[in-house]
């Protein structure tokens, strides 16, 4: 299997490389990128990469060098309970308990050693299972509990996703599934995986990725194969709304990086499908927005990077498209104050869009504040959102500071190993990042090939919350200021009494805002 | 909560027993028939509409602050003038939506509730006699309510669903029409307190409100003298 594998990869490697030759001589120098085939091949799904060593903290500014339940309230069933006769009962004594209830014994059911006793409708099953204990030839009675399942994912790999459980999240999906399709999420990043197409890409120039490292050549022109997520959607389904793409300037954000493809994933992963992982709004559509430039993007030489005026371009757009939650997984430690940004955000609010920013990751290297996230105090229904490993404590990475409003799960290595990231669905990182790899081994990258990859970063925070209010939108709360006000009182104070630094308000806590005040409790 | 609950009937009890020769002496000359005459027990049955305290809790989750109340009860006349015993019960019982509450502004989220009063109010009072309206009996009473108080909720754990009760006090006042012998028909107003069984948290946190009690206004229904 794997040897075919081998070879059906170095065919198409072959064949690729023959395209490569072959388009070279009739290149347009002036156009960088171009769509080849409005297909692609299939995504290859490479499986969970648990056997690599933990990456670091990731966050949009590093991606780029530059029932009704029933009405009814009972949890039983009425007109019967459960009975347990002692082993010694009589049968005498057996209908004489059966009678004091004016109850019928119910044939015993194979494998049961306890008797369904059937008793009038109208007896409070609490009071008879009472009742019946009391009898001296009684092991036990109990009315009927009726028990439902736990809204637990059937996604194999969700066994792998501590950052779920960990904020109650199989309640709150008891109480919200997913949200749906009426609620919308943007996600400003480095794109998304969402659609299968072939496009050809110039790389014209080598390039270095730091100082004193390798020069990695030109490789000419690339035709690169996309494919979208399996975990996300099929390419061209409803699921994905307005795309739009502010680093190359079209309807084409696709993701040359796997950032913004794992953001999207915690936001709104296919679940309960049995297949791969889950996410938090598992029913909404996704509006991939791409603001910001990955490696291969600067590569390629798209013509735009993700300056904050792109930014703010890319948030008044999803605004503008029906956006109802604006994800923002990336900003910048550097620089000063983002006015354009933060604007734009509040055009946003003011448009009932709920904005979320990474508060950044840079405590362990100085603590610098995210500049897009600083402005999270000042503007109700935009959070700035802290990160948590899976102790639930303030992460490594993840910055502190007075903008700082929410923590929710981003992952900690250091205290967690690779499993103590963030597990979803992106791109393969052996396939993306070939310039990680050995020079002599430096090929073009693929965007076809899928796995499920820990990551760790406010990046991997911000989208919990953003699925958390696409829950919220869903349930009722449509003011932006309201949900962040909900998403603050219902939160779970951590550290520090009252709010801090590290957890801001405490970390999120999606049952409890879901379900709400009722009249005493 | 017994404890109490028998402070407070001793407190009316002593409280309705001076009331009781100070009404006699006014309205009706010593009979002697009075401290000879059994003690008479009645019942009946109640039906009639509670304006809530704690109303802007109420309103946000049930969304409104009043509403039907029915029930019944026992009195019992005692052999002293106008003196009567009285134990009755009624309930209250209402759906709404839990809710989240910002300045003072309700936003429902959707989730059923469930709230349900059920009290049980001992009092005592006096019935007033007048020789020229003899089937005219105005009455008034005071004593104690204990108030069960029952919350619960879809998505809720018993933990995190409401059953307490609550004491509280009364008052009463009210007339009532001797239809037949065995059979009148009355109005009462019924003022009840039920003072911290709200507020701890909840929207009734949100709004500073504490009471369980209300303002009701009742028809009855009595069988018996």
């Amino acid at each position: 299997m794997s040897s075919f594998a081998a070879r059906a990869c170095a065919a198409l490697a072959l064949a690729a490389g023959l395209i490569t030759v072959s388009v070279h001589g009739q290149l347009n120098h002036a156009a960088a990128r171009t769509m080849v085939q409005e297909i692609g091949l299939p995504a290859i799904d490479r499986g969970v990469r648990n056997q690599d060593a933990p990456r670091d903290a990731r966050s949009g500014a590093n991606a780029a060098p530059a029932r009704l339940g029933s009405t009814e309230h009972r949890p039983y069933l009425r007109g019967s309970v459960i009975v347990k006769f002692k082993d010694q009962a009589t049968r005498a004594g057996i209908d004489a308990a059966a009678s004091q209830l004016s109850g019928d014994l119910v044939t015993r059911a194979p494998h049961a050693n306890f008797d369904i006793l059937d008793i009038p409708a109208d007896l409070d099953p609490e009071a008879a299972a009472a009742a019946m204990r009391a009898r001296a030839n009684v092991e036990y009675a109990q009315p009927r509990y009726v028990n439902h399942a736990m809204a637990r994912p059937n996604d194999p790999l969700y066994g792998n996703q501590w950052n779920f459980p960990a904020i109650d999240m199989e309640r709150a999906w008891d109480i919200q599934p997913g949200a749906s399709s009426d609620i919308v999420v943007a996600v400003l990043d480095t794109g998304m995986a969402f659609r299968s197409i072939t496009m050809r890409y110039l790389a014209r120039v080598p390039f270095q990725l730091e100082a004193g490292g390798p020069v990695y050549p030109a490789l000419g022109p690339v035709v690169m194969p996309f494919a979208a997520a399996p975990e996300l959607g099929a390419s061209g389904s409803p699921r994905f709304v307005a795309p739009r793409d502010f680093i190359w300037n079209d309807e084409l954000p696709l993701d040359l990086d796997g950032h913004g493809t794992h953001v999207a994933g915690t936001i709104g992963q296919l679940t309960n499908n049995n297949s791969g992982t889950a996410g938090m709004a598992y029913n909404v559509r996704l509006m991939p927005v791409k603001v910001i430039r990955g490696i291969w993007d600067a590569v390629f030489g798209s013509p735009f990077e993700g300056t904050d005026d792109v930014v703010a371009l890319g948030i008044r757009y999803a605004a503008d498209h029906g956006a109802n939650v604006i994800n923002l997984s990336l900003g910048r430690e550097t620089g000063g104050p983002a006015p354009v940004v933060a604007d734009a955000i509040r055009y946003a609010v003011s448009r009932g869009c709920f904005v979320v920013a990474a508060s950044g990751n840079t405590r362990a290297g100085g603590n610098a504040p995210n500049r897009l996230a600083q402005a999270a105090p000042e503007i109700d229904g935009f959070v700035a959102v802290g990160a948590v490993g899976r102790t639930l404590n303030p992460a490594f990475y993840s910055t502190t500071g007075p903008f700082v409003e929410l923590a929710a799960p981003g992952g900690d290595q250091l205290e967690g190993g690779l499993a103590g990231g963030i597990l979803q669905q992106t791109l393969d990182f052996d396939l993306i990042e070939t310039y990680l790899r050995p020079l002599s081994q430096f090929a073009p990258p693929r965007a076809d090939v899928f796995a499920h990859e820990y990551l760790q970063g406010t990046s991997m925070a911000a989208p919990h919350v953003s699925g958390f209010a696409a829950l919220l939108m869903q349930q009722g709360l449509t003011n932006p200021a309201v949900i962040e006000a909900a998403m603050k009182a219902f939160a779970t104070d951590r550290g520090a009494p009252g709010r801090d630094n590290a957890f801001g308000f405490g970390l999120i806590n999606p049952r409890a805002t879901l379900r709400g005040m009722g009249l005493a409790r | 909560m017994i404890a109490p609950l028998m402070r407070c009937l001793t407190v009316v009890m002593l409280c309705a027993s001076p009331c009781t020769s100070q009404v006699s002496a006014q309205t009706q000359p010593p009979h002697p028939a009075h401290t000879s005459r059994p003690i008479q027990v009645g019942g009946y049955a109640t039906a009639g509409h509670i304006n809530l305290a704690s109303a802007q809790s109420f309103d946000a989750i049930l969304g409104t602050s009043s509403g039907l109340i029915f029930g019944g009860g026992l009195r019992a006349g005692l052999p002293f003038g106008g003196l009567f015993l009285d134990a009755g019960a009624w309930r209250y019982a209402k759906r709404g939506e839990r809710a989240f509450v910002l300045n003072g502004t309700v936003y429902s989220l959707n989730i059923p509730v469930e709230v349900t009063m059920t009290p049980l109010e001992l009092s005592a009072g006096w019935r007033f006699r007048f020789r020229r309206l003899p089937r005219f009996v105005p009455y008034v009473a005071a004593g104690v309510t204990v108030m069960k108080y029952v919350e619960r909720s879809d998505f809720s754990t018993p933990a995190e669903d409401v059953d307490e009760q609550f004491v509280g006090r009364l008052f009463v006042g009210g007339a009532e029409i001797r239809l037949m012998r065995w059979l009148g028909a009355g109005t009462e107003v019924v003022w009840s307190s039920v003072r911290n069984a709200l507020g701890d948290a909840g929207v009734s946190r949100a709004f500073d409100e504490t009471g369980l009690g209300g303002t009701s206004f009742r028809f009855k229904i009595t069988a018996g003298r």
